[in-house]
């Protein structure tokens, strides 16, 4: 999964898998992430700049939701046929890192509820292990929005995916929000699910050997919350 | 009779006519007004006459700050009056100066002691309609302190001092030059009683400064000047000059404002409709694609039914998402970083020097919290801007803005959102733009953030005067409708006679401002 170069980045801008978005590449979006993946940036830089990209990618997920015709009345006493949406929706965030990206859901969206699944690495199998959920219990009929800021091989996104299946919660119903993606990560978890929208803001390079994201940004959690 | 105004910042010193008697004993750089500043441009965006400035000269303690104050007086309904005194003017000394001050043996009463080209300089900004940082000069510390003075927007300039008539650079910069003649013998009796009683000097001590320095200054300097002037007004029982004044400075104000009323940008709303070609292509002209999502946001706020609290929330979000936009149409340029993982990577920069907001007062508010959203620390200045219940004139009421646009030289390099909720006839669009390229804005470092425009509204006058300025919003309505407002004067207060006329957008979100603060 060679990505090429283009003329202003290093990184490749275009999505290239049916069920991934990615923002806008804009000049102002790239210097956004030039902020972030700065290792010598503040935490406080940090914090303010990743959440201005975690609401437009948020705005962006939105998009994906369906809407129905709505007509309203305005102030003025004219008509306008508008729409509105429909389906009720939920955060869903992979700890630790996609709790970072809760605050700049509920600014887009207003107390929407989340649910939180906690996914780390089983030391004797080596494979994403489930260690802790919870999650609202209507989840089946609603939309769900998962929340992970990083995906690198995709691994624990692919699992927290299975768990919301097990809950009930239909594929396509499944947007999955994410800041930076590795083209290898974004290739295994579409092709596992296909009918599952991702919203990416930006694709790197690749994957080191030690699975970090390059260029990247390090470890998000660690960033936002420990340093 | 010094000046001792001491605020350096805004445009503050609004002092209302009543208060005039009082403000004048200790304020000398003082901007009056006496209502809201109608247009000072035409069509083409451009200014149409320079301010009306006029020139008092005449001995210490002849009387011209009286001269000033009852022109002003009696010039009544002159929007703003700024009244600028020599004394600010003073130079930045030297140490051996400032001790030969202090030991009164300092000639203040020479031309050399003032900095004439920055007084003219400063003259020629606020005839041109600029905005001007005047000195700010202490006569306790015998020295011209660091801070400045922020005057902007007046339509009349009085500039008074001993040297006013001297210097020909200021001379040419007077529409009207009065040269204010009193005897010797009745100044220097003002003088010894104004410096003993209110500067508690000693009779002798201002005798021999007198003999020193005030009267060698008159004979030589002053006096002499008296030929350069229009008008020569005796420094005592002179209302029937300053009446002839008043009259003539009237009549030449009418007469200017007569010349370019058919200019005027926003005579008529109904001229300005016709003009309106409905185009709105072109890259200055930035619609935000019209997602569902968008759509839905556009549903909620136009919905009369929407909950105050709901219309806030979506209003911020809006806000947020129209700003971050704006911000894309901001250069950037190359930057390279390392990344924790001990990646280069080249990113890109914000390539800005200075970026601010201006907000015109209501509406703007509501896109304020989204700017701050996005730049934390912005500083975000205020402008007031009215329609006339008669004229349907805006008229533009309070300026407030950021020191990045305050001082011109910064200005060159400062970029500006400018934040309204909605551009319907324009007008104060209009004024908001003129009021910053006044500044030194440039014209293509302005982009007017707004949540609404009408399609068929002064749109087009709006770009066909500020082609540069970049407009973005989320929504064009089609339709613009006259409407009369009952129980609202011009201030927007209850008032339950008259009304006043007003333009609606349709299908529109009502009035935006009300909705969100009200």
């Amino acid at each position: 999964m060679a990505a090429t170069a283009v003329k202003t980045s290093q990184i490749t801008p275009a999505a290239p898998f049916p069920s991934v978005f990615t923002l806008p590449q804009t000049a102002q979006l790239e210097a956004l992430y030039t902020i972030i993946r700065d290792k010598t940036t503040s935490r406080g830089d940090f914090i303010f700049y990743s959440n201005r990209i975690i609401r437009l990618l948020v705005e962006e997920g939105l998009n994906h939701l369906p809407v129905v015709p709505k007509a309203v009345e305005t102030p003025t006493g004219s008509k306008y046929e508008g729409v509105s949406f429909e389906g009720r929706i939920c955060g869903v965030s992979i700890l630790r890192a996609g709790e970072a990206m809760e605050a700049g859901l509920r600014e887009v969206c207003r107390s929407v509820r989340i649910g939180k699944i906690l996914i780390q690495r089983d030391e004797e199998t080596a494979l994403p292990k489930l260690f802790y959920s919870k999650l609202p219990e209507d989840i089946a009929s609603r939309y769900v929005l998962l929340l992970d800021p990083m995906l690198a091989t995709g691994g624990s996104a692919m699992k927290a995916v299975e768990i919301l299946k097990e809950h009930g919660v239909l594929e396509e119903r499944i947007i999955f929000i994410n800041l930076v993606a590795a083209p290898e990560g974004l290739k295994a978890f579409s092709t596992k699910f296909p009918a599952l929208r991702v919203i990416t803001g930006w694709i790197d390079k690749g994957l080191n050997e030690k699975a970090y994201i390059i260029p990247g940004l390090g470890d998000f959690g660690e960033r936002r919350y420990c340093e | 009779m010094l000046g001792e105004e001491s605020k350096s910042d805004l445009y503050d010193v609004e002092e209302h006519r009543r208060d005039l008697s009082e403000s004048f004993q200790t304020k000398k750089n003082t901007i009056l007004k006496s209502h809201g500043r109608p247009p000072w441009y035409g069509e083409d965006g451009l200014p149409i006459c320079d301010a009306f400035v006029i020139g008092i000269g005449g001995g210490s303690a002849s009387g011209k700050t009286h001269v000033a104050r009852q022109i002003v007086k009696s010039l009544g309904s002159i929007p703003t009056i700024v009244i600028l005194s020599q004394d600010s003017f003073y130079k930045h000394h030297t140490e051996e100066e400032i001790a030969l001050a202090h030991a009164s043996r300092f000639d203040f009463d020479h031309p050399d002691a003032l900095d004439m080209p920055m007084f003219a300089a400063c003259l020629a900004d606020l005839k041109a309609c600029r905005q001007s940082n005047i000195p700010v000069y202490s006569f306790a510390e015998h020295q011209r302190l660091d801070e400045t003075k922020y005057l902007y927007g007046a339509a009349v300039i009085i500039a008074e001092g001993i040297m006013a008539l001297h210097e020909p650079a200021l001379r040419a910069l007077y529409d009207l030059k009065v040269f204010v003649q009193c005897d010797s013998d009745l100044m220097l009796a003002r003088r010894i009683q104004r410096d003993v009683k209110e500067r508690g000097r000693s009779v002798e001590g201002v005798l021999e400064q007198y003999l020193r320095y005030v009267k060698p200054a008159f004979d030589n300097f002053v006096l002499p000047t008296s030929r350069h002037a229009d008008i020569v007004v005796p420094g005592s029982n002179n209302s029937v000059a300053i009446e002839l004044i008043s009259t003539h400075i009237r009549r030449q104000m009418n007469e200017r404002a007569g010349h370019f009323r058919k200019n005027m940008a926003v005579r008529s709303v109904d001229e300005c409709l016709k003009l309106a070609d409905g185009k709105s292509e072109g890259s200055s002209f930035i619609v935000l694609p019209q997602t569902p999502q968008l759509k839905g946001i556009y549903t909620i706020l136009r919905d009369q039914e929407t909950s105050r609290e709901n219309f806030i929330f979506v209003v911020d979000r809006l806000a947020t998402f129209l700003i971050e936009k704006a911000m894309e149409l901001l250069p950037h340029k190359k930057k390279v970083v390392v990344t924790p993982t001990e990646t280069e990577c080249s990113g890109k920069e914000l390539d800005v020097k200075n970026i601010c907001g201006v907000s015109v007062i209501r509406s703007g508010g509501p896109l304020e919290k989204g700017l701050q959203q996005v730049l934390s620390d912005v500083a975000i200045g205020s402008l007031l801007v009215q329609s006339d219940a008669e004229t349907g004139d805006p008229l533009l009421l309070h300026v407030m803005l950021p020191k990045f646009i305050r001082h011109r030289h910064l200005a060159v390099d400062t970029w500006v959102f400018l934040l309204d909720a909605q551009i319907g006839t324009g007008a104060s669009a209009f004024m908001a733009i003129r009021t910053l390229l006044d500044h030194g804005i440039q014209q293509d470092h302005i982009i007017f953030v707004t949540f609404l425009v009408a399609r068929n509204g002064g749109l087009s006058v709006l770009r066909n005067a500020f082609p540069g300025v970049k407009i973005i919003c989320g929504a064009v309505d089609e339709g613009l409708r006259e409407a009369w407002l009952e129980h609202y004067n011009s201030k927007g207060e209850e008032h339950h006679e008259g009304g006043r006329k007003v333009w609606i957008m349709e299908p529109g979100m009502g009035h935006i401002g009300d909705r969100y603060y009200l």
